[in-house]
């Protein structure tokens, strides 16, 4: 059910593509909890930055592209796709706050601000990646020409 | 809908809190019986007080939490649906303090009929919990470690009770059954196939969670819970068939799948991804040290019988285990899973209008960090009190006691919190 649990995954498939990126963000993330433990606020703000930019990019494109595409092949609508939506939603307005704290120059309620943010996403990623994203593989796999488009809109970001 | 993907399983916020907010009082109950029984308690394994004490730490502090935290998290874990989990929450939680007190006053003034009485409660509720929660499982597919792992522990749980009860039972009607060596084989099941599995199958989920470490590798995983319950059917038919040299060579392997599962956690920590060093990592980095050298001193004297007859051997093993590994554990997941938990039940009272307080509002890093320290240090004397007993067994009780209630404080502030915090929303709701 773990993604490290499995067997390398296919290099192309949607699974491998969006848990790469998964963690790309979870290394922005690290970075801006680096720097404000090095009191550098300014380089805080800018790794934070980049990884809420990133963190909403793959949004989109999940909201955008993915799920639309997984819901017209399944028809199922108000399955797991629509919990992702509404954890999207929880955390965006946990990137604001962050983002907030972080404007502030608030550096301790933007650590308690982001411990929150990391359990949160970090169960979120859990879920896209273990059981969402081999969905995904398993009805889209006719359609190689999707994982290409989602590897342009993550780029483009 | 496949499983474990809706928070809207899990169940209400009091279900787990009863456990997480009655555990540490056990734990520190505890401490007050060493602090008043001094010495005699290190004296030997068999000591009415030490008997007691581990008791109060094991079903009072472990058994409490781990019940408690696997009613909330299997339903969004594995998907399972318990048939009204409230209700469960109330039995378990009532039979198991219950228990627990009986159990310990059994031991304290010998009394046959406690410790009959406490076999029957204990037995009553984790049979209760075992019957639901196995029902609701057998349907769902070991497709992870942790499924599997937590299955598995399921099992060592039933081992464990089911030879505690009996052992109570021969105790308290004078049966000739060779105790030691089934005491012995109750504490393996209860630690390692029961405690040591589910810790690891915890472990798989939340320390890359929490820590942004690398995964688990998929192989160790995987086996480490079938080696461990291997080990102990291999131990127990031993015991039965009376084959010493079987009961060493079980304790052996089971020793070195628990440390290489410890190393390999210490070494995925060491390349974790974040700078900070919070109350939650500190404990998990002393409960992976002191487990380490626990299991050294336990394969020690699987290889070397005559060194588990040096004074204090056998107690050193019990507070490193328990004082030094679960118990750190547990309060290093606490301190996160408690707060999220707040957390997201206020973010969905809130229906996203009224925004729910950071973690860190409900229950603040400083008041984990300072519990912690005080922690720790309780823990260092409790160990030195095993060397010198006649000094240090008070003030090391005394200081484990403190530490103990000072995390029941830090939790039921968080509770407090949370409590007022969902009374500001709903009014805030209400006046939108």
């Amino acid at each position: 059910m773990w993604q490290t649990f499995h067997e390398i995954p296919d290099m192309t498939s949607i699974r491998s593509l969006m848990t790469d990126d998964h963690r790309h963000c979870d290394d922005l993330f690290a970075e801006a909890e680096m720097a404000i433990g090095k009191n550098n606020l300014e380089a805080a703000r800018a790794a934070f930055d980049h990884f809420r930019t990133a963190m909403l990019a793959h949004f989109a494109c999940e909201e955008k592209t993915l799920f639309p595409s997984f819901e017209a092949k399944t028809g199922m609508s108000m399955g797991p796709t629509q919990v992702m939506r509404m954890e999207h939603v929880q955390l965006r307005a946990l990137f604001d706050d962050a983002a907030r704290a972080l404007g502030d120059g608030n550096t301790d309620d933007y650590l308690g601000i982001a411990d929150t943010l990391l359990i949160m996403m970090q169960q979120h990623n859990m879920k896209e990646e273990n059981i969402l994203y081999p969905m995904c593989d398993q009805h889209l796999s006719g359609e190689p020409s999707l994982i290409e488009q989602l590897e342009t809109e993550l780029c483009e970001a | 809908m496949q499983a474990g993907m809706a928070f809207e399983n899990a169940p209400p916020f009091i279900a787990p809190l009863r456990f997480f907010l009655t555990a540490p009082l056990f734990a520190a109950l505890a401490g007050l019986l060493i602090a008043v029984d001094g010495g005699d308690l290190f004296a030997s394994r068999w000591t009415p007080g030490a008997l007691a004490a581990t008791h109060l730490i094991t079903v009072g502090f472990m058994l409490q939490t781990m019940l408690g935290a696997l009613i909330q998290i299997l339903p969004v874990l594995a998907g399972v649906d318990l048939v009204n989990p409230l209700r469960l929450a109330q039995v378990v939680h009532l039979g198991l303090s219950a228990g627990a007190l009986l159990l310990v006053a059994g031991f304290l003034f010998g009394q046959p009929v406690l410790l009959g009485l406490a076999a029957l409660v204990l037995c009553l509720s984790v049979v209760s919990f075992l019957a639901v929660v196995m029902r609701a499982m057998a349907g769902v597919p070991s497709t992870s470690p942790t499924i599997r792992g937590i299955k598995i522990a399921l099992f060592g749980l039933a081992g464990v009770v089911g030879l505690g009860a009996a052992l109570a039972l021969a105790l308290a009607n004078g049966w000739a059954w060779p105790l030691p060596a089934l005491a012995d084989l109750h504490a393996g099941w209860g630690l390692g196939g029961w405690a040591g599995v589910l810790l690891a199958a915890m472990a798989y989920v939340v320390v890359p969670m929490f820590q942004l470490t690398p995964g688990y590798p998929v192989r160790p995983s995987w086996w480490f819970p079938v080696v461990m319950l291997a080990m102990l059917l291999a131990w127990s038919l031993a015991v039965l068939a009376d084959w010493a040299w079987l009961v060493r060579l079980s304790q052996l392997v089971a020793a070195m799948a628990g440390i290489g599962f410890a190393g390999l956690t210490l070494r995925l920590q060491s390349k974790r991804r974040r700078a900070r060093s919070d109350a939650t990592y500190r404990f998990w980095q002393l409960g992976l040290g002191s487990t380490i050298f626990a299991l050294f001193l336990l394969l020690t004297a699987a290889l070397w019988p005559a060194a588990g007859d040096i004074e204090g051997w056998a107690p050193a093993i019990g507070v490193l285990l328990l004082a030094g590994g679960f118990l750190p554990f547990i309060a290093g997941m606490l301190y996160k899973i408690l707060p999220f938990m707040a957390w997201l039940h206020l973010q969905n009272c809130g229906m996203a209008r009224v925004a729910a307080p950071a973690m860190n509002k409900l229950l603040s890093e400083a008041d984990s960090e300072r519990q912690m320290r005080a922690y720790f240090l309780a823990f260092a004397v409790l160990l030195a009190a095993v060397i010198f007993p006649d000094w240090l067994a008070r003030p090391a009780g005394l200081l484990f006691a403190l530490a103990n209630g000072w995390l029941y404080w830090n939790l039921f502030g968080a509770f407090r919190r949370y409590r007022l915090a969902e009374a500001d929303i709903v009014q805030k709701l209400a006046s939108k």
